[in-house]
């Protein structure tokens, strides 16, 4: 009898995580496993500046790492195998990403992968990660992060999203294709922090191609530092030297910080606010609830930029649905349901696919290596929650053709559109009894295939 | 060879000013056409700008010379203090009710650090027990004020007794132990500090930047956000950011304060005499730890008003502390001693800032080039900075 019911028990418990195993929904459709990893762990390795600079976008980042793995794991992770993250901060230090790249790359086994995040790191390891054969994943990047000085050598790197200089040609060929919403003779003038990031979207190919779109880019360029008081000084050479359009390669306070400063200087009837990705991120929006605007509502209000990736607000995407319904699950606040966040999701999933695949060709999670994975990245085509979609089968390491031009508006006080004014805004009552306004996203076009403007890309001039 | 080095061993000051006189009419030279071409609102504006900004490095760099003429160090935490007052004085004006223990314990510890400088046995006397009480009181009833009608009276005390307990507590736990010590052990211990305190502040506040409507209220007291001039004589207005002009005008009050401070008052002689020789101090009778501790409070509040200033022009944020890094050349322009000299050099490095952008557009030159250039000017002509003292060492 003993035995009976010890045997009861045993069945049970093999049982009962089983029974316990959520379903994925339908939408998200990954290849079948052709092998069991039970028991395994498949770790994404991580390093970013979780406590420096950019901390303000890296810590949403691993929100969303960290709920989109739960969510997995609770499904069945990678073919049974648990998702598990490995973060390691830089704290923007390339010194650090040094450090941290010498340990990865010195483990036993190595990793087949790793998680980028920084433009600057990627540069800096492009060389090294091929050498170790390590596959890296970036959001967006660099020409020289992904495609080394000369700008046409694929490395080791791919970017789940266009490039800085192919976002900033979508904007130009939509000015040149929208010329009646920009001034007469568009001027763009660039302005951005200093560095890899802030200067990754400023090169000959880009200038080139923006002028056969009808955009001249001033020759010199304004950068700013972060903890920068005033840039009031920037914004007036480059407005004095004709830029009618401001564009930036800067997210949180950088967009807001040349908005404030737009607005202060009596200029907003004189400049279009325009920008990469991250500067239609949400912490742009809310920021900029201290500046407002002569309509009274934030100044970054129809700052235009490039979103090549869904958003929030498209609830009607299953993906979007599930990201919304797990953010609040796991109580993120606004603050944290932005760009970075998304990608966190999309980045598990994207691992989830590739080592599936993998795993699934070569037969066990040991012979999953970087050059394996690399070889399932070049072939795959996937969409991760519908996010964005990955197609590097024809040869390219950045996916070109998702890219969209998006302008930020804020939501108005019935929610159901955009405000015209700070009247008919939404406010959302703050603890300091200040308010705060609901930034959204507006999509200007579909989603179209990004100009290639790394050197020698197919848009070139 | 000889006679030549004896030549100029022996008119060596002559030479230099020589030198000094050459480069300056060069550079006066080469800039005046250069400003000859420039918009006269541009020229203007930039004035006023690097004046205004310059405000901000001032105040930032009080706090640190503050220090130095207490004990001699140069404090490398001050801007992590800076961000850590902005974020304090922004958790007591954005929470509408304080937690009374929050609010009875904050001011009980503040006051038990201020009443016992001199050691942990002091406080057990009835004047230090009077005080202490005192202190919480006052603290908890301003930290209790409900609602928003109150949140910057609330914010004020909030900010000003954390900052005298954080600047306190750097003290006597990192900086006191190490009194009689070299100073550069003191110096490392401050790198160390900042260290301590950019963990506490993320794991605190996180790393999210905080935007501080501290300057929203201007309109209401009648002040624009922007006063604009000069549309008649120029072709485009110039414009003085409000919030600036404040964290202007605080800083030349905190400079008044502080001058009268160190000239005329004991504590202030005190001060200088403790940064000049910490044992002889103490040898002739002065409460070396209670002056050290006293500093490190001032210096954090000014720390904390400069952080609150910041966010309310920017955001609270983890860049804030590197703002301190362009204070660092206004202090050593104007001499590590000198407070007057921390006013002069915040100045004029807002000023070559701001005129730099000017006059080199899209070089970063006046971010990243021109203010340590003039520094290191100024020091070799100058290795006491403008106003520092000179200090002879028998050797």
């Amino acid at each position: 009898m003993r035995k009976l019911i010890l045997l009861v028990v045993l069945l049970l418990v093999a049982v009962t995580p089983a029974l316990a195993q959520e379903e994925l929904p339908e939408f998200i459709q990954h290849s079948e496993c052709a092998v069991d990893l039970t028991g395994q762990t498949v770790t994404i390795y991580h390093f970013g500046d979780i406590s420096g600079s950019y901390a303000f976008i890296t810590q949403p980042l691993l929100a969303g790492v960290a709920d989109a793995m739960a969510y997995f794991n609770a499904r069945g992770g990678i073919c049974g195998a648990t998702v598990a993250a490995d973060n390691r901060d830089t704290g923007g230090d390339q010194a650090q990403t040094q450090a941290h790249y010498d340990y990865y790359s010195t483990l036993d086994p190595k990793p087949a992968s790793i998680l980028l995040y920084a433009s600057g790191d990627a540069e800096l390891l492009r060389e090294q990660l091929a050498e170790d054969e390590i596959l890296a994943m970036i959001s967006a990047g660099s020409v020289a992060g992904l495609y080394g000085e000369d700008g046409m050598s694929n490395g080791w790197i791919y970017a789940t999203n266009p490039l800085y200089a192919d976002q900033i040609g979508s904007f130009c060929r939509y000015v040149g294709a929208n010329a009646a919403q920009f001034p007469e003779n568009p001027t763009l003038g660039y302005i951005s922090w200093p560095g890899a990031f802030g200067e990754a979207a400023y090169t000959p190919e880009t200038i080139a191609y923006c002028a056969s779109q009808g955009v001249t880019i001033l020759e010199s360029p304004e950068y700013f530092l972060p903890s920068a008081t005033d840039i009031s000084g920037n914004v007036l050479n480059l407005v004095d030297a004709g830029a009618n359009i401001l564009y930036t390669n800067s997210l949180a306070s950088g967009p807001f910080m040349i908005a404030k400063t737009v607005v202060d200087l009596g200029l907003e009837e004189d400049v279009v606010l325009a920008g990469v990705n991250w500067a239609l991120d949400t912490s742009v929006g809310l920021l900029s609830r201290t500046a407002l605007g002569s309509d009274g509502l934030p100044a970054v209000n129809g700052i235009i930029g490039s979103l090549p990736f869904r958003w929030w607000t498209e609830r009607a995407e299953p993906g979007i649905a599930l990201i919304n319904e797990q953010a609040a699950a796991n109580a993120r606040s606004l603050s944290t349901q932005n760009i970075a966040y998304l990608l966190g999701w999309g980045a598990v999933d994207t691992y989830i696919e590739l080592y599936i695949q993998t795993v699934s060709r070569v037969g066990s999670l040991e012979a999953a290596t970087g050059a394996e994975l690399r070889a399932t990245l070049d072939a795959m085509q996937y969409a991760p929650l519908g996010l964005y979609n990955i197609d590097y089968s024809g040869g390219e390491i950045r996916a070109l053709p998702d890219n969209r031009i998006a302008t930020m508006m804020f939501l108005n006080a019935t929610g159901d559109g955009p405000a015209t004014s700070g009247d008919d805004a939404m406010k959302v009552d703050l603890p300091d009894g200040t308010v705060a306004y609901i930034p959204i996203l507006v999509p200007l076009t579909g989603f179209e295939a990004a100009p290639d403007l790394r050197p020698g890309g197919a848009d070139v001039p | 060879m000889a006679t030549l080095t004896s030549t100029f061993t022996q008119h060596r000051r002559t030479l230099t000013r020589a030198a000094a006189i050459i480069v300056a009419v060069l550079l006066i030279l080469w800039l005046v056409p250069i400003l000859g071409g420039q918009r006269s609102y541009r020229l203007v504006q930039s004035l006023v700008t690097g004046l205004l900004v310059g405000g901000i490095y001032a105040l930032i760099a009080l706090g640190i010379v503050i220090i130095n003429k207490a004990s001699g160090v140069f404090n490398f935490a001050h801007g992590w203090l800076m961000l850590l007052g902005g974020l304090l004085f922004f958790s007591f004006f954005s929470t509408a009710n304080v937690s009374p223990a929050a609010a009875v314990g904050l001011p009980l510890i503040a006051g038990a650090l201020v009443f016992s400088t001199n050691g942990w046995r002091s406080l057990v006397t009835r004047r230090s027990l009077i005080g202490v009480g005192g202190m919480t009181l006052v603290g908890a009833a301003l930290l209790l004020l409900p609602g928003n009608d109150w949140q910057f009276l609330r914010a004020i005390a909030g900010a000003v007794i954390g900052g005298v307990l954080v600047g306190m507590v750097v003290e006597r736990f990192a900086i006191r132990p190490l009194i009689g010590q070299p100073l550069f052990a003191m110096v490392l211990m401050t790198l160390a500090a900042s260290e301590l305190l950019h963990g506490v502040t993320q794991l605190t506040w996180g790393s999210v930047e905080i935007p501080l409507q501290v300057f929203t209220g201007l309109p209401n007291l009648g002040i624009p956000a922007q006063i604009r001039f000069g549309e008649d004589l120029f072709e485009r207005a110039v414009n003085i950011r409000a919030d600036l002009l404040v964290a202007f005008l605080l800083a030349l009050a905190a400079f008044a304060v502080f001058v009268a401070f160190f000239q005329f008052t004991s504590a202030g002689l005190s001060m200088r005499a403790t940064a000049e020789n910490q044992k002889l101090a103490q040898s002739v009778g002065l409460r070396v730890r209670t002056i050290l501790a006293v500093a490190w409070a001032i210096a954090t509040l000014l720390a904390t008003v400069a952080g609150v200033l910041q966010g309310g022009a920017s955001s609270l944020s983890l860049n804030m502390p590197f703002l301190a890094l362009r204070a660092f050349p206004a202090v050593l322009l104007g001499g590590l001693e000198s407070v007057g000299g921390a006013l002069v050099g915040g100045i004029v490095i807002g000023l070559v800032q701001e005129m730099s952008n000017l006059l080199f557009p899209g070089t970063e030159a006046g971010t990243e080039l021109a203010p340590y250039l003039v520094l290191m000017v100024v020091l070799v002509i100058r290795p006491d900075g403008l106003f520092g003292q000179k200090r002879i060492e028998r050797i």
